[in-house]
């Protein structure tokens, strides 16, 4: 089940990087965030797998689709200077990013032994607990980010207003 | 279980090579693809491998709440980049007729 999962997630992202139409490259983000929801529902936690598909799927992309709609820019266009060099060195750079950090983290002995003594623990996360937690030590947060959101808000309407 | 093992069952080491795959997915698409769209979706990606690192390592800890907490924060971030930087990219394709990231070098005209 894990590994369904986990090859969706993967592949929907390899997906979105190779793919030439704009589109198409959304509609794989979109199964990315449908493969990242089911991690999240194999992490015990339900919750944060339906805000994933709310927020991610159905907000989000929605927007970024209806903007490359908007905009009609469905292919990439062409390079004015392709720069091979630089492309190349961020492709071995970032092999070698991935490589390493992947044997750091099977290297890890902490990582190792919170393994071993999370599986015993199968906590399902829940609304209660996430309610309590979020209202009685984090208020302050929880009011900042409702603020942030509205000054988004307005400062997307200012950004593509032509004459305010 | 150990090595392999962990990655195929699904343990903390498996989510955790997923999110850093992920990563370095978001990172490629940042940095290989011009289109200005593309590159905002790489960020978003960047951003949901830091969540799945985040909610595993909560759920081998017991299910610890705070972790959700910043899960929340980080997809109301989310949202405010993604207004935002649509925002931009809109007004950066009636100045330019273009979203492509090479073609906005310069802050003049």
């Amino acid at each position: 089940m894990f590994i369904t999962f986990a090859l969706i997630t993967l592949l929907g992202a390899l997906g979105m990087l190779l793919q030439k139409n704009v589109i198409v490259a959304g509609l794989c983000m979109v199964a990315t965030f449908f493969g990242v929801a089911g991690l999240f529902l194999l992490l015990a936690n339900p919750v944060a797998a339906a805000l994933q598909v709310i927020v991610y799927t159905g907000a989000i992309m929605v927007l970024v689709l209806f903007v490359i709609m908007m905009l009609n820019s469905h292919e990439e266009e062409k390079a004015q200077s392709t720069r091979p060099i630089q492309r190349w060195v961020s492709v071995v750079l970032l092999v070698l990013l991935a490589i390493g950090a992947v044997k750091l983290v099977m290297s890890s002995p902490g990582v190792k032994s919170l393994a071993a003594s999370g599986a015993a623990m199968p906590q399902a996360m829940t609304l209660q607990k996430l309610g309590t937690a979020l209202f009685a030590d984090h208020l302050l947060g929880f009011e900042v980010a409702g603020l942030l959101l509205l000054a988004a808000m307005i400062g997307a309407v200012a950004l593509t207003k032509r004459n305010l | 279980m150990t090595g392999m093992d962990a990655i195929l069952q699904g343990g903390l080491q498996g989510y955790l090579v997923v999110a850093l795959l992920l990563f370095a997915l978001g990172l490629a698409t940042v940095l290989l693809r011009r289109t200005l769209l593309l590159q905002f979706m790489g960020v978003e990606l960047m951003l949901n491998a830091a969540n799945v690192a985040l909610l595993a390592f909560a759920r081998f800890r017991g299910g610890d709440a705070q972790a959700m907490v910043f899960y929340l924060f980080i997809i109301a971030v989310a949202a405010c980049e993604a207004a935002v930087g649509l925002a931009l990219v809109i007004g950066l394709y009636r100045h330019r007729d273009s979203t492509d990231s090479d073609r906005a070098a310069s802050l003049k005209q």
